[in-house]
């Protein structure tokens, strides 16, 4: 191929990609701008008066409240990625290993919630596990316990109902990141002397370790800006960053302080997918 | 008999779902140190003989023993057989070292002794120096030899290669050949090879066992394979043949209809028909043989080393050798009588 000839694939792929990178561009990268902006600005016009000021940032980082909120963000993810990477694999592992007709039925089936919205499934922890909820109820009526356990309105109830609603995430991310799973690999190592419990610690956990990590980071991404499950099955009692942005932005009208809030979830976001790239590079070398 | 390595008796698989069976009632046996190649065409049952032997799945029915041992109750991981696959599969998350240790590693080898082996399987396929290379930093070749030596450190009661050349070059192919069968004999290693290439089984195998759906057609050696073939169709999948179908007349003689008496060298009972063989490199040209067949030189190529002719013989096409330093070759149209002696013409089915 002759330079010219790569020069113009390059102008066709620019072509090709132009599309895309205008609805990002106007979807996202603008409205990202104009957010960093509103966080050092004054108004809630998003810095349009011209003013400048680094007030918002002092009041989030001198305010212990909102290194709570940050260190409470931070456990809520690390909590609901670690039960819902566990919960996941082993489904993930038994759908991308069987052999059976009915895999694809299978592989559906588990990420069907994703069909209906989040909302309705927070919906439907919240009387699942509410004081009048099923699990209560029956407990009650069996007359196990008297009054109900606290499983809605606080953080225990916001992180089982998270670890459910981002499950399907997991499991696809998991099936997508098992390629290196094989079953010669594990026959080869069967026939070397390895029992089932080797083959799954020396073949199987380490190969799927790149699917797991990926599900890993996904959710905690997913868990740590979630709003509407923490918000609806907290009852209130639950401050994570996701909260906080939409109780500012929405409640006390503070727009830049807002703006503030989600810049430092950005930089969260940020500092976790660069952890996330140095261990796949780590995994792969 | 019962003395022998390996015993493989009434061996027969049926998948679940599929009517015939893929291994059919199969029987063979293996000395101490000896290579035995299956071949046959594709999907015969060559590697679901193998993989049974293995011990990855389970005969529908018959036996297996090693070394006296019934070996259906004893799990894959403790058969202590060496197996290399067609892929390799080579551990990606390991080094070259990290592969070959693993089966030393299961046995609870001290990492000392450990290294040491490692570093002696490494030098015998020629691998000295590799060790701390990635599995992705290796050619084909030396991916092989990697699988190889992973295979034969743990020091298997027997070793079973599943076409482990067919994804290498011609030219690595031939070099791999003469290295497996070298190292096979230096370790004295009881194999099992699967091929479907006639030429790797006729030079690698000390016997061989030719197989179609599911059965084995003939075993034996590579020359009582291809100079005594049991069947046609060993006969047409080892080299290329010349069929008649005749009637034995007289004791070694058959009539074949629209050619004359041929005459061969075997015993075959009077009255009977018979399919006779001759191989293409058997003819001599204008020579004096028993059996003389005048016709018509209709097409030639030239190979090098050898002249491959059809020669139109009365209204039968016979596929002619010859070897290319033998004085004046014949062009295309020539008339030439051929000739093959009677110890050249093989009765199939014949036993040796
Ligand atoms: N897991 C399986 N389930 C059902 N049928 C199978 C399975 N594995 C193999 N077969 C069938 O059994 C027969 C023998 O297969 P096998 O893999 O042993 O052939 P092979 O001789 O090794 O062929 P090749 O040279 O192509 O590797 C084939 O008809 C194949 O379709
Ligand atoms: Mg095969």
């Amino acid at each position: 191929m002759t330079t010219s000839d790569r020069k113009g694939n390059r102008g066709i792929l620019l072509l090709l990609l132009l599309p895309g990178l205008l609805a990002l561009g106007v979807s996202f990268v603008a409205p990202l701008l104009w957010l960093l902006r509103a966080s050092f600005s004054t108004s809630a016009l998003g810095g349009a008066d011209g003013s400048w000021t680094l007030a918002n940032y002092a009041d989030v980082v001198l305010d212990p409240f909102y290194w709570r909120v940050a260190g409470n963000t931070l456990n809520y993810g690390l909590t609901v990625a670690a039960f819902a990477v566990v919960l996941s694999y082993p489904i993930a592992l038994f759908l991308a290993r069987t052999t059976s007709r009915w895999r694809g039925v299978l592989t559906a089936l588990a990420i069907a919630p994703l069909l209906t919205s989040g909302v309705v499934r927070t919906y439907g922890w919240m009387v699942i596990l509410g004081d009048q909820g099923v699990i209560n109820g029956t407990l009650q009526a069996l007359s196990l316990i008297q009054t109900p356990i606290r499983l809605s309105n606080n953080f225990l109830g916001a992180t089982i109902a998270m670890i459910e609603i981002l499950m399907p995430y997991a499991i696809l991310a998991m099936l997508s990141g098992f390629g290196r799973l094989n079953t010669q690999l594990e026959e080869a190592a069967a026939m070397l002397g390895a029992n089932r419990l080797k083959v799954f610690w020396r073949i199987i956990l380490p190969l799927s370790l790149p699917g797991v990590i990926t599900a890993a980071l996904l959710v905690f991404v997913l868990a740590i800006s979630g709003f509407v499950t923490p918000r609806l099955m907290g009852g209130g009692r639950v401050f994570v960053l996701g909260t906080e942005v939409f109780q500012e932005a929405t409640v006390t009208l503070n727009l830049p302080l807002a703006a503030a809030l989600a810049m430092l979830l950005l930089v969260l976001f940020s500092s976790v997918i660069v952890i996330y790239r140095r261990a796949l590079r780590a995994l792969e070398a | 008999m019962a003395d022998k390595h390996v015993i493989v008796e009434q061996l027969v698989k049926t998948y679940p779902g599929s009517g015939a069976p893929s291994v059919d009632h199969v029987d063979f046996d293996l000395e101490k140190g000896e290579m035995l190649a299956l071949l046959g065409p594709s999907g015969c049952g060559k590697t679901t003989i193998l993989r049974m032997v293995a011990g990855l799945i389970t005969p529908t029915s018959g036996r297996i023993r090693l070394d006296g041992r019934d070996m259906a109750e004893i799990p894959v991981h403790k058969r202590n057989m060496g197996m290399v696959f067609q892929s390799y599969a080579l551990f990606p998350h390991m080094s070259v070292a990290e592969n070959v240790a693993f089966g030393l590693e299961m046995r609870g080898v001290p990492k000392a002794e450990r290294a040491a082996r490692v570093e002696r399987a490494l030098d015998l396929v020629k691998l000295r120096g590799y060790g701390e290379r990635r599995i992705t930093q290796l050619s084909g070749g030396q991916q092989q030899r990697c699988a190889i030596a992973r295979s034969l450190v743990i020091e298997p009661q027997l070793l079973l290669l599943d076409e482990p050349l067919s994804n290498l070059d011609a030219k690595l192919r031939d070099e791999m050949r003469e290295e497996i069968r070298d190292i096979q004999a230096r370790t004295g290693v009881t194999a099992i090879f699967v091929t479907h290439d006639q030429d790797e089984a006729l030079s690698m195998a000390d016997r061989l066992a030719v197989m179609s759906a599911g059965r084995i057609e003939q075993i034996g050696t590579p020359r009582q394979i291809f100079d005594r073939p049991a069947t046609e169709f060993v006969a047409n999948f080892i080299g290329a043949g010349n069929f008649l179908t005749g009637t034995v007349v007289e004791p070694h003689q058959a009539n074949v209809p629209g050619l004359g008496m041929v005459v061969f060298g075997l015993d075959a009972p009077l009255g009977k028909d018979v399919r006779l063989l001759v191989r293409p490199h058997r003819f001599t040209l204008n020579g004096k043989g028993e059996n003389a067949f005048e016709g018509v030189v209709r097409h030639l190529v030239y190979r090098g080393d050898t002249l491959t002719l059809d020669v139109d013989v009365k209204d039968r096409t016979f596929l002619v050798d010859l070897p290319t330093h033998a004085g004046t070759l014949p062009e295309r149209g020539d008339r030439v009588t051929l000739t093959v002696a009677r110890d050249d013409v093989t009765v199939i089915g014949t036993a040796a």
